[in-house]
């Protein structure tokens, strides 16, 4: 997501990296997305028009955590590598947890007791 | 005093040390130093960086299955203190956690073994197979010093081979 910086005086290095190191931790982490993707439809949340959104908020790809201003320009980003790339990520294992990471260690599954009141 | 777990290199991270990052969902991530909340902010997979615990799990490194890793675990329900349980717990802590080193080092050794004559089986079937790079062929056919010396199998003629002989 580099943009063009033009006043950059050696030729080789002319992407800016900075706009995509900013928009690092806005983009939802992977397992909230693999969490999301693994509902069924309609449970997911509808888009509610927001007009400080590219397309008031409605043009929104889930995987990558995007808004578009229309929908050709989202059926363009469906097509591009990065995205299908996410696509591919996100069909595989589910992302690395606080749990996984615990069980790693060598600690057992959480016990949480008898449950006490019937669901 | 509690000792949490790194999010990327499941080590025990005690009291004063390391970092937590919480996310706008209120997702708790510890990190155990510098060196991991670097690589967690470099979006690395700790599945797929060859250091962490999760790699070693992941790829038969570490033991996996074992009795000694039912013990320490969350318990979500709350206990009544007895003095008495928690001596003996401090005590057990020590034994299980000899035991624990005992297998997984028994578990190290035992995927260790084979190794050597695996070593060696693949050594000798590159000298086999390139030694070409290092003389002509043409070259060892008369001077067969660096090929590996053939074994000799004596060949005995079956019976009836020798019946056809003497026909």
């Amino acid at each position: 997501m580099g943009g063009k910086c033009p006043h950059r005086s050696v030729k080789k290095r002319r992407y800016s990296h900075k706009t995509a190191r900013r928009t690092k931790f806005l983009v939802k982490g992977d397992d909230m997305v693999y969490n999301e993707l693994a509902k069924p439809e309609v449970e997911r949340p509808s888009l509610p028009v927001d007009e400080d959104l590219p397309g008031m908020g409605q043009y929104y790809c889930l995987h990558c955590d995007r808004y578009f201003a229309n929908v050709s320009v989202r059926d363009e980003h469906f097509k591009t590598k990065r995205h299908r790339k996410r696509v591919k990520q996100m069909l595989g294992p589910a992302p690395h947890t606080q749990l996984d990471a615990e069980l790693a260690a060598g600690m057992g599954m959480p016990d949480n007791g008898p449950k006490l009141m019937a669901m | 005093m509690r000792l949490e777990k790194c999010w990327f290199c499941s080590s025990p991270i005690y009291p004063g040390h390391g970092i937590q990052f919480v996310r706008n969902d209120a997702t708790i991530f510890r990190f155990c130093r510098s060196k991991c909340h670097k690589n967690f902010k470099m979006k690395r997979n700790p599945r797929k960086v060859k250091w962490t615990k999760a790699y070693r799990r992941l790829h038969g490194k570490d033991m996996t299955k074992d009795s000694t890793f039912e013990f320490e675990r969350w318990r979500h329900r709350p206990h009544k203190y007895d003095r008495n349980v928690t001596e003996d717990t401090l005590k057990a802590i020590k034994k299980i956690d000899k035991i624990r080193m005992d297998r997984e080092s028994r578990h190290i050794a035992r995927r260790h073994q084979g190794k050597k004559a695996k070593e060696f089986r693949e050594a000798k079937k590159e000298l086999d197979q390139s030694i070409s790079l290092v003389k002509a062929p043409s070259v060892l056919k008369e001077d067969p010093s660096l090929t590996l010396p053939k074994l000799k199998v004596k060949v005995v003629p079956s019976q009836s081979e020798q019946d056809r002989m003497e026909e």
